[in-house]
């Protein structure tokens, strides 16, 4: 009984191109939009739009403005009219993601830079300064050692004419050779980096939203297919069958069984475009994969028949489904990545199969964590499912009155 | 006083909803090899009584019994009953033999004797030179037979019919009451609940009246009709056009009923031929000729209004 419910679902979903669109072709393609916005904005891969303008015109400004606008990581612009308002406007109207006045000779005294930045691109202010500090270091070295004199002069005591003399030959050589295009001063080493990762650039971001994306769509095609239960109950079905010795027991397994093999096909297509265009190494992780995959299937699968069973109508199993779908992604990581939410968000996220799935997807992949730390993630998202499967028949058994 | 022979039996089935009443003391008694045609007007309280039947409802009082058994209180004899719904209740993207094959799994057939239970009922409802077309693609009538080939799969020994015949045209209709009789004859009791009347007057060999929840009526249908009208016959005015204020008030005055929002007067007399002609002459000395009059037995359309009018079953 079970497995001519299983064969209806498959039967369905095979002469239904639609279907078969979005179960096995969107999630792929979303998995691909997701995974190259999200790794080539991982890295040194920015390039800031950011609008220049020099207003104060000296010898270091003009050479720091130059240097900017020939910076290749950045995609650097003079303002004209050269007016710290034009750059204002040019940032407020989304033309740039940030905007640079050198409202002051650099080697001078203060704050000689100011910077426009839009909250909504709040990353585009440290990489701002950032960019300043390596052009400043790199192309006005003198400038640098100038100020550093002058600001450790009330500390050091006056120098001595001797040692006047040798600062002022060392800005003096270094302003040349800056000015001859030989790099003076090296930024400092201060920090040693060490990649947790050998492997390619960005593939972590990836793993994630292969994980992301998998556990977004497997809700979604496991609420779609999930309809057929009101759709049953609306044709007539569910009363035929009702009228019968078995009950809607073997149709509700038939379904979830179904929607086991949905959920993990679709979560293959997503992790073969994975392997074969990201080289994420699915391949050599197969059984811990395969072990996620079934639990997000099983937690989709059964979470979808509960939700649609404990509905009157379609539009009402619609709407609850498209409320689940949209806020549990958002909360558990599916769109934006979890390590930027506020501390608050991400508990709240461990309260949605999302998270789970997403963290023991990126944990086999990324991180080749041991099997013994899924443990907890994989129950998780079998116990979701499984809960959700006895919603189901509790609530068909229902129908029965 | 449960009949033995039956394989249905209801005895003073009552079902309530707090404080309202659907079901009152309903008796019912189902022989197989018999149709039995259940009417009444939306509310009567048939479909609750179905629902009783498939062992769906808890009845508040009365018993009801398939086979000897409770449908509600053992769900295995609901094997006996196959459920014809109203609606098209079938997958819409599966072939006819793809369909009978899931409901005859999930009706508890398998192997060999599934794929023997398909052939019998593609056969029996005339179905089988479209066994490979998707429902979707299928004519009205069609959809309707394998509708009922889907509930029969199992071999029930009570078919449930629920308006098995709307929506679709005459020989359709025709092709369906067949299909129904065939079953009979192979000895399956047949509960159909409709409102088509003609069906219900050509198909049943008893008709049950209900109203707000009670049985007001029941028996063959040409006895129930000689009862209630003995030897009045029915009269039918067919009008050409529209009548006027005036001309409506002679066609009243006469005993004449308007049928609907047709030109179709009618009336019950037991003049019979006469009292058509006298009709006939009144008419068309008030300048209004009559399309066609015709005289017939009255029907079970004429019952029902009967019934359905609170004042004159009073």
């Amino acid at each position: 009984m079970i497995l001519a419910m299983f064969r209806v679902m498959l039967l369905g979903m095979l002469r239904d191109r639609g279907a078969m669109t979005m179960t096995f072709l969107l999630p792929p393609l979303v998995f691909v939009i997701f995974a190259t916005v999200f790794a080539g904005a991982s890295g040194d891969d920015v390039r800031l739009k950011l609008a220049v303008v020099d207003v104060a015109q000296t010898p270091a400004s003009r050479r720091l403005e130059a240097a900017l606008l020939a910076d290749p990581n950045l995609r650097a612009v003079r303002v004209s009219p050269a007016t710290a308002d034009q750059v204002r406007k040019r940032v407020r109207a989304g033309r740039s993601d940030a905007g640079l006045v050198i409202r002051a000779d650099p080697g001078s005294a203060g704050a000689p830079f100011l910077i426009f930045s839009d909250p909504s691109r709040a990353i585009a202010l440290p990489l701002t300064q950032g960019r300043v500090q390596a052009a400043m270091a790199r192309h006005l070295p003198d400038v640098m050692l100038a100020k550093t004199l002058d600001q450790a002069g009330p500390a050091i005591g006056s120098l001595t004419e001797r040692q006047q003399a040798r600062a002022n030959a060392a800005v003096a050589g270094l302003r040349a050779d800056a000015t001859s295009g030989k790099v003076a001063i090296n930024p400092p080493q201060t920090f040693e980096i060490e990649e947790i990762s050998q492997t390619q650039k960005g593939r972590g971001t990836i793993a994630y939203y292969a994980g992301a994306v998998t556990i977004l769509f497997a809700l979604f095609s496991a609420m779609n297919a999930a309809m057929s239960l009101i759709e049953e109950r609306q044709a007539g079905v569910a009363d035929r069958i009702l009228a019968g010795a078995s009950g809607m027991g073997p149709v509700v397994n038939g379904k979830f069984l179904f929607l086991l093999l949905q959920g993990c096909l679709q979560a293959a297509s997503i992790f073969l475009v994975a392997q074969i265009f990201y080289g994420v190494p699915v391949q050599s992780h197969f059984l811990s994969w395969l072990i996620t995959s079934l639990s997000a299937a099983i937690c989709a699968g059964g979470l979808a028949l509960g939700v649609v069973a404990l509905s009157r109508t379609r539009e009402q199993a619609q709407m609850f489904s498209t409320f689940l779908i949209l806020v549990l992604a958002a909360v558990g990581g599916s769109m934006v990545p979890r390590f930027l939410m506020p501390p608050w968000l991400q508990t709240l996220g461990w309260f949605t199969p999302h998270a789970w799935a997403i963290e023991a997807y990126h944990s086999i992949l990324w991180r080749d964590a041991p099997l013994a730390s899924l443990y907890p993630a994989w129950g998780v998202l079998t116990g979701i499912g499984l809960g959700g499967l006895l919603i189901a028949h509790i609530s068909t058994r229902l129908l029965r009155r | 006083m449960i009949e033995a022979r039956a394989i249905l039996n209801l005895w003073g089935a009552e079902v309530s909803y707090g404080s309202r009443m659907v079901l009152r003391g309903v008796d019912l008694t189902l022989r197989p090899g018999e149709i039995y045609a259940l009417l009444g007007p939306n509310g009567a309280g048939k479909s609750t009584l179905i629902q009783a039947i498939c062992g769906r409802l808890r009845l508040t009082a009365g018993e009801v019994s398939l086979d000897g058994r409770d449908p509600w209180s053992t769900p295995a004899c609901r094997s006996l009953l196959g459920l014809v719904p109203q609606e098209i209740a079938l997958y819409e993207h599966l072939t006819v033999r793809e369909n009978l094959e899931v409901f005859g799994r999930l009706s508890g057939v398998r192997g060999p004797a599934l794929v023997t239970a398909v052939v019998t009922a593609m056969g029996l409802t005339r179905v089988t030179d479209r066994e490979h077309v998707p429902i979707r693609h299928l004519s009205g009538g069609y959809q309707r037979r394998v509708n009922i080939a889907a509930a029969i799969l199992h071999q029930p020994r009570l078919l449930i019919l629920d308006e098995p015949t709307v929506g679709v045209d005459q020989d359709a209709r025709e092709a369906v009451d067949a299909v129904i009789r065939d079953l009979r004859d192979t000895g399956v009791a047949v509960l159909i609940v409709t409102h088509d009347m003609e069906q219900a007057d050509g198909l049943a060999d008893r008709v049950g009246f209900l109203r707000e929840g009670k049985k007001v009526m029941e028996g063959a249908p040409r006895d129930l009709i000689q009862q209630a009208f003995g030897s009045e016959m029915e009269i039918l005015v067919q009008l050409s056009e529209e009548p006027d204020g005036e001309d409506e008030t002679l066609l009243i005055e006469t005993g004449l009923q308007r049928r609907g929002r047709t030109q179709l007067w009618s009336m019950l007399d037991a003049g019979g031929y006469a009292a058509a002609s006298r009709i006939d002459t009144l008419l068309r000395q008030a300048g209004l000729a009559p399309r066609e009059i015709r005289v017939r037995e009255p029907s079970l359309q004429n019952l029902f209004s009967l019934v359905a009018d609170w004042r004159r079953a009073a």
